[in-house]
């Protein structure tokens, strides 16, 4: 479970519930971007909470802010929020204070292009040169819009460089794999979050909808694809929890966290085909309406599956290292979720 | 608010220890050449003398009370003790049904007599014990049991069938759900009991089923005109479909449902250390990511039985999850070891992934069927 209790938690479920009810997602889609929403989390000094107190936010518990995390994604809320909440950590990781108003982030460094997710909302870019290990703040008024359709109702952009300088810059001395396990960890948060959501959407609908003078939800089929799919949600859950408890006990140390979180990106994004697949079919065609929720959903955890490469790639990333390890450290990893040989748990 | 409640427990450094203990008996035992692993060992690999030793070494009955021949330890050091065997792929086949839940049944609804005589034995490794639920018109429609026992002056008189009740030739008792007094009309859940079976007594006959595989572990018995005890009824009259509900609940979170063929990835990672092509390692990952996850569930529910809650809907969920994983194990590792020509597998790969195929079919069925375990879930979605 992810731990939805404390202020900061509270805090955001409150907002989400009361500033983004169904109607603000396609609002958005329509191009009425919901900025008193993003206003009330910004003056509750959300998009802070991972920066230390030393650099003007508040250090808030790692464990509290996935619960504001996981009310942001159950009410498909379209503002950066979570990129915010990563692009600041970053900035803190490298000293630098957090940026004025909305960020978002990417890994890639000084590459001719960057893609951004929220890119047309986020008001700066923090970028992670990882051959400079070094964290640059820019603006992102020079980002362009990316050509292709965007997977996701939040949208992509690419930042395009061309002597682009850094209004601020520093050096890091995180890793690249700390920087990937907080991110990835946010991501499991959100997607599992979504499921959970499209679940209670599906149900409500099978329940209501009828054929052949019934529910759907009477029918043994229909019953069978839903149980299937609530338990790919529930493990989503578990993973998700895993890595955000990870990156908890390791808040100096993100790196430490690298393979639960990594898990929890393979875990949940091999989950994603497995729900959204029956989600959609038990909706029949209204699920594939724009006038309908769901999409809202699913649209989303197609595109954060493909965030910093797809389940595929980690896939391979985490059995790369793991077929070179030993078979016992290995079962150390499943059972105890040591992967690196802790000495404190060694058998 | 969240659906499913899956808290995650950290490893206790306290435990480690008793895992040292079994790490190093396993491979003991393995290297003396007194076991080869199998996966589904806990169903099929069947060994009395391997089950006195472990017995001896105080791993079985470990949760019982001390005066019952138990040793007053936590679930979660029997969690400890099973999922290291299954791990092993050891034979622990013979005691691991008493262990796991006529033991408990009987501690909560034997008489003292039945505790003081039986569970020392269990807790020794040499008193062994069959499930008797399952009969030729009762599978996954439970309630249809028909075999009867009728009250008589001397205590009950069984008659009837039950099937694939496994190991149940070498099992000194089998705990039968029966029915004791006719259904109430459409409703019956109503008229079932539990009754402590002594498989000695005069009247019972037990054939061997072989099955695909040449096996022969689960069996058919008969009972004709069987007496028992009055005492051999297991708590309450008419309460033994609640009784059993409760009890299966129990059973399906535990390693044992998602840990069964582990020792055939481990095998093949031995084999293709080094020699797995990109394909196989993306292989290897996914399947670590679901055994992570589901270990954290299973442990998640272990700990909340601990604690008293039975999460009910939460061990369906892993007991789905696992089964498939299993049975999606074995076939990951067939597509991996193409990594290695098949004539440079090892003999014992060769034996384990056969054996893993061959015993893949009962992983969704035996505990309740994958359907059984989706019905269960869909009504606590509120779909039934």
């Amino acid at each position: 479970m992810i731990n939805t209790e404390g202020m900061v938690a509270e805090t955001a479920t409150k907002i989400f519930t009361d500033l983004c009810p169904r109607e603000v997602p396609h609002q958005a889609e329509a191009g009425q971007y919901p900025q008193a929403l993003w206003d009330a989390l910004a003056e509750n000094g959300l998009p802070l909470a991972w920066v230390s107190e030393a650099n003007g936010g508040f250090g808030a518990d790692y464990d509290e802010t996935f619960g504001a995390i996981w009310a942001s994604a159950q009410a498909a809320s379209p503002v950066p929020f979570a990129e915010t909440l990563i692009a600041n950590w970053m900035l803190d990781r490298a000293g630098l204070e957090p940026a004025d108003g909305s960020a978002s982030f990417a890994l890639s460094g000084r590459t001719p292009s960057a893609d951004i997710p929220f890119g047309m909302h986020a008001d700066k870019i923090v970028l992670y040169d990882a051959a400079h290990h070094e964290i640059g703040l820019f603006d992102n008024r020079v980002a362009v819009r990316s050509p292709e359709e965007a997977l996701s109702p939040d949208g992509m952009t690419q930042f395009v460089f061309s002597g682009h300088v850094a209004e601020q810059s520093a050096k890091t001395d995180l890793s690249r794999r700390g920087f990937e396990a907080l991110i990835l960890t946010v991501r499991a948060v959100q997607m599992a979050a979504a499921m959970e959501a499209a679940l209670n959407l599906s149900i409500d609908y099978v329940s209501q909808r009828e054929q052949f003078g019934r529910p759907l939800s009477k029918f043994q089929a229909i019953q069978q694809q839903l149980a299937v799919a609530a338990s790919e949600c529930a493990a989503a859950t578990m993973a998700a929890t895993q890595a955000a408890s990870a990156i908890a006990r390791h808040a100096d140390d993100p790196e430490q966290a690298w393979h639960e979180a990594v898990i929890a990106k393979v875990q949940i994004g091999h989950g994603v085909e497995a729900v959204t697949v029956p989600f959609h079919q038990v909706h029949g065609a209204m699920g594939y309406t724009q006038e309908y929720d769901l999409h809202h959903y699913t649209r989303r955890l197609w595109a954060w599956r493909d965030a910093l490469g797809n389940e595929h790639l980690w896939s391979r990333r985490l059995g790369e290292e793991m077929s070179v390890t030993s078979p016992d450290q290995i079962w150390k990893g499943v059972t105890r979720g040591d992967w690196t040989g802790d000495k404190s748990l060694a058998s | 608010m969240q659906r499913f409640n899956f808290p995650v427990i950290q490893p206790d450094p306290a435990l480690e220890e008793l895992r040292g203990e079994l790490q190093a008996f396993l491979k003991e035992e393995r290297d003396a050449g007194n076991f080869e692993p199998e996966p589904e060992c806990w169903m099929a690999a069947a060994d009395p003398e391997f089950s006195k030793k472990v017995g001896k070494r105080g791993w079985i009955g470990l949760t019982w009370p001390s005066q019952y021949g138990g040793h007053d330890k936590s679930a979660l050091e029997r969690y400890i003790v099973t999922e290291e065997t299954l791990r092993a792929g050891a034979p622990v086949a013979a005691h691991w049904i008493a262990d796991r839940q006529h033991a408990p049944m009987l501690l909560a609804h034997g008489t003292e007599e039945q505790k003081l005589d039986i569970l020392p034995r269990i807790a020794a490794g040499e008193c062994y014990f069959a499930i008797g639920l399952s009969e030729p018109g009762a599978g996954s429609d439970l309630a249809n049991v028909k075999t009867k026992a009728e009250k008589v002056s001397d205590g009950w008189k069984i008659n009837g069938q039950k099937i694939w009740s496994s190991g149940a030739h070498i099992a000194h008792y089998m705990v039968a759900l029966l029915r004791t007094s006719p259904a109430d009309g459409r409703n019956r859940h109503v008229g079932l009991s539990q009754i402590l079976i002594d498989l000695t007594l005069p009247g019972v006959t037990i054939k061997p089923i072989v099955d695909l595989s040449g096996d022969a572990h689960f069996n058919e018995v008969y009972f004709e005109d069987v007496i028992v005890p009055d005492d051999c009824l297991l708590g309450d009259e008419g309460g033994g479909w609640a009784q059993v509900t409760g009890e299966l609940a129990m059973e399906r979170s535990g390693p044992e449902r998602f840990l069964s063929s582990y020792i055939t990835l481990e095998t093949a990672v031995g084999q293709l250390s080094g020699k797995m092509g990109s394909d196989s390692q993306a292989r290897l990952g996914k399947l670590i990511a679901s055994l992570r996850t589901l270990r954290g569930m299973s442990w998640a529910i272990a700990n909340l039985l601990d604690r008293g809650v039975s999460p009910e809907t939460e061990a369906a969920l892993v007991k789905d999850l696992g089964n498939r994983l299993e049975n999606d194990l074995t076939q990951q590792v067939r597509a991996m070891l193409t990594d290695l020509p098949s004539d440079e597998w090892s003999p014992e790969m060769r034996r384990i992934l056969n054996i893993g195929v061959l015993r893949s079919p009962p992983n969704t069925l035996r505990g309740g069927t994958t359907e059984v375990m989706r019905g269960i879930i869909a009504r606590q979605l509120g779909l039934r």
